[in-house]
């Protein structure tokens, strides 16, 4: 991917213009609610900020709208280009735009900045209006559903009237799946991909070595740092290895295998990095932290952990009793961080509950990551089910 | 794991075609309007589709090609990609109001665990297949003693999945022998269209049950 991202980027500076297929720059917006806003947990914050994209146009009826719903360490940019200077589009690009899987010609799609992120809406990094200072840890501890009722309240101030589907793959699967239920009339179709109904130990393992890493950094000082300060190696550690569990063995192994870096053929007997996926995963380490608050990943990964849907509805069937909209689960036979057992789970639970549902699953070998995999199977299985209900033809071919 | 797959790339026959909306429309005589109805190996969702249009029911496919989950899919049907037995397990007694297992029953590795688990998840099971018995397959045997090819049997031997053919003595041996009671049968005659009435094992090219248990 990125060889072609380096030459889109080639073409689109020479040309100033959009490629075909792309939404083209695009630019963020802030939706500002003023009134209080009490998260789960009872605790209030007084207002709160969500930072947003949309592409393509709100019909007259008000319901061709597609909301995106970003993992962990996404953002409110999933399709086009801040500038003819970016050197990368929206992390989803491949998937929205013009005739494209989702297609904005047709779709109004939406992507907000999930509450307690850092890429524009309010979070722990934002400033506490009482005290003039970031919130840091008095934040409150924010779950998915919290997420999920705020993107609520922006999609009625967009005078959104019904989602034509709701996507997400990861966290974003997990906002997709609880949109369903929570707003049951309000979604017509849930696509999740790559997700869980709750995540395993293992998952709630590795998001705490993130976190302990994060923590035991003296610089994140209890969670008060300033804005250029903060734990910045513990969170580089965070995201070094929580970005091995978005891949796997047989992709790392394809991409970097035990190839040394050209500098490293000097001296064996060193602790530099001599490999070159010692290399690619410092290169993540800095990059994370160039773009990521370490309490906004503390904050997102205790929701990720806290999510339970069979928990908190005594068991998965119950959780979906509400759901009116087609769901379509994706799962991916490499995913090791949310495998495919966990998302036939939701397909299976969705049919005992007597609701509409169906379960793919695609062959690849690039792990959790997969959702964001270039694949044209992907793509005709999401236009497929996007435009089921359109129009139809009855075709008895085998 | 049971391997079950299905005739979709075959698609282009247009002999075969014909035959299949003839097996659809039996089975759609017997499928109740507005029940809940799951297709084992359900391929492209051609059958399930049939049934939604015109009994209005309310349908899951079980498949494990991704390509026909996607086909399945865009026609709006429920459908699953995996394991048929894995999927069963996962539903309590009698779910399904209807299970459909059509053309399939000759692919399967265990197909007494498959029949007995489809008759607990549903309340009744259609079963669908070739009649291997059928006096073609018997004289090109006999006659030319190589693997029959002809519009159902498309493949060389080279080119085949092993396949458990089945004949109408052994499925109705069978059924005594488990205890399942046959509510509705239908054989048809080499063409698939005519009813056929006398020695069916010799002359029916296609068979269809109806089994409760």
């Amino acid at each position: 991917m990125p060889e072609n991202l380096d030459l889109e980027q080639a073409v689109r500076s020479l040309s100033g213009r959009p490629l075909p297929g792309d939404v083209g720059v695009v630019q963020p917006r802030d939706f500002v609610h003023q009134q209080p806003f009490t998260f789960k947990s009872g605790q209030v914050i007084p207002g709160f900020t969500l930072r947003y994209e949309t592409y393509g146009t709100l019909n007259a009826t008000r319901d061709n709208a597609v909301l995106i719903c970003h993992a962990l360490s996404g953002d409110h940019h999933c399709a086009g280009w801040h500038s003819t200077e970016d050197r990368k589009p929206g992390w989803w690009n491949n998937l929205i735009g013009p005739g494209k899987a989702v297609d904005t010609d047709r779709f109004h799609v939406i992507c907000a900045n999930v509450l307690g992120g850092c890429q524009g809406s309010t979070g722990p990094s934002s400033l506490n209006p009482a005290t003039g200072t970031p919130y840091g840890t008095s934040f409150p501890f924010v779950t998915i559903h919290d997420m999920v009722r705020a993107q609520k309240l922006l999609l009625d101030h967009l005078g959104v009237l019904q989602l034509h589907a709701v996507i997400g793959g990861s966290m974003g699967g997990m906002q997709a799946q609880l949109f369903a239920i929570e707003y049951p009339q309000f979604v017509r179709r849930v696509i999740a991909m790559a997700t869980t109904a709750r995540e395993s130990a293992q998952a709630i393992a590795f998001n705490e070595v993130g976190r302990q890493a994060i923590m035991q950094d003296p610089a994140w000082n209890r969670g008060n740092y300033s804005k250029d300060g903060g734990p910045r190696v513990g969170l580089a550690i965070a995201r070094m290895m929580a970005h091995i569990t978005y891949v796997s063995d047989a992709s790392m192994d394809r991409k970097f295998g035990r190839r040394k870096k050209d500098s490293a053929h000097a001296d064996a007997y060193t602790f530099e990095p001599q490999f070159e996926v010692e290399g690619y995963l410092r290169y993540q380490g800095q990059s994370f932290i160039n773009r990521f608050d370490a309490n906004s990943y503390l904050y997102i990964t205790r929701a990720l952990d806290q999510f339970d849907l069979a928990q908190a509805h005594g068991s998965l069937e119950a959780a979906y009793a509400a759901v009116e909209a087609e769901t379509l689960i994706v799962g991916f036979t490499s995913d090791w961080l949310f495998p495919p057992d966990q998302n036939r789970a939701l397909a299976l639970a969705l049919l005992r509950a007597g609701k509409r549902a169906s379960y793919a699953e695609l062959d690849t070998d690039l792990g959790h990551d997969s959702f964001l995999l270039e694949s044209e199977e992907l793509y005709t299985l999401v236009r497929g089910f996007l435009d089921r209900g359109q129009s139809y033809v009855f075709d008895y071919s085998i | 794991m049971t391997n079950v797959r299905t005739s979709s790339k075959a698609g282009g026959d247009t002999r075969l075609v014909e035959k299949r909306t003839v097996d659809m429309q039996i089975i759609g005589d017997w499928v109740e309007p507005n029940t809940r109805v799951l297709d084992l190996g359900c391929g492209a969702g051609a059958l399930l589709d049939y049934l939604v249009q015109t009994k209005q029911v309310s349908a899951t496919g079980v498949d494990l090609e991704f390509g026909n989950i996607t086909a399945c899919v865009r026609r709006g049907l429920s459908a699953y990609q995996g394991d048929m037995m894995e999927f069963m397990r996962a539903f309590p007694d009698k779910h399904f109001d209807r299970v459909i297992c059509s053309r399939t029953v000759h692919e399967l590795d265990d197909p007494t665990a498959v029949i007995l688990e489809a008759l607990r998840v549903g309340r009744s099971l259609t079963v669908g297949f070739v009649n291997h018995g059928f006096w073609k397959n018997r004289l090109n045997m006999l006659f030319l003693g190589r693997k029959i090819r002809n519009e159902v049997y498309l493949t060389e031997w080279f080119e085949s999945r092993p396949a458990n053919p089945v004949t109408i003595a052994d499925f109705e041996h069978f059924c005594v022998a488990k205890g399942i009671a046959i509510t509705r049968w239908a054989h048809l005659a080499g063409n698939w269209r005519d009813p056929c009435r006398t020695a069916p094992n010799l002359f029916a090219g296609y068979a269809l049950y109806d089994l409760a248990r």
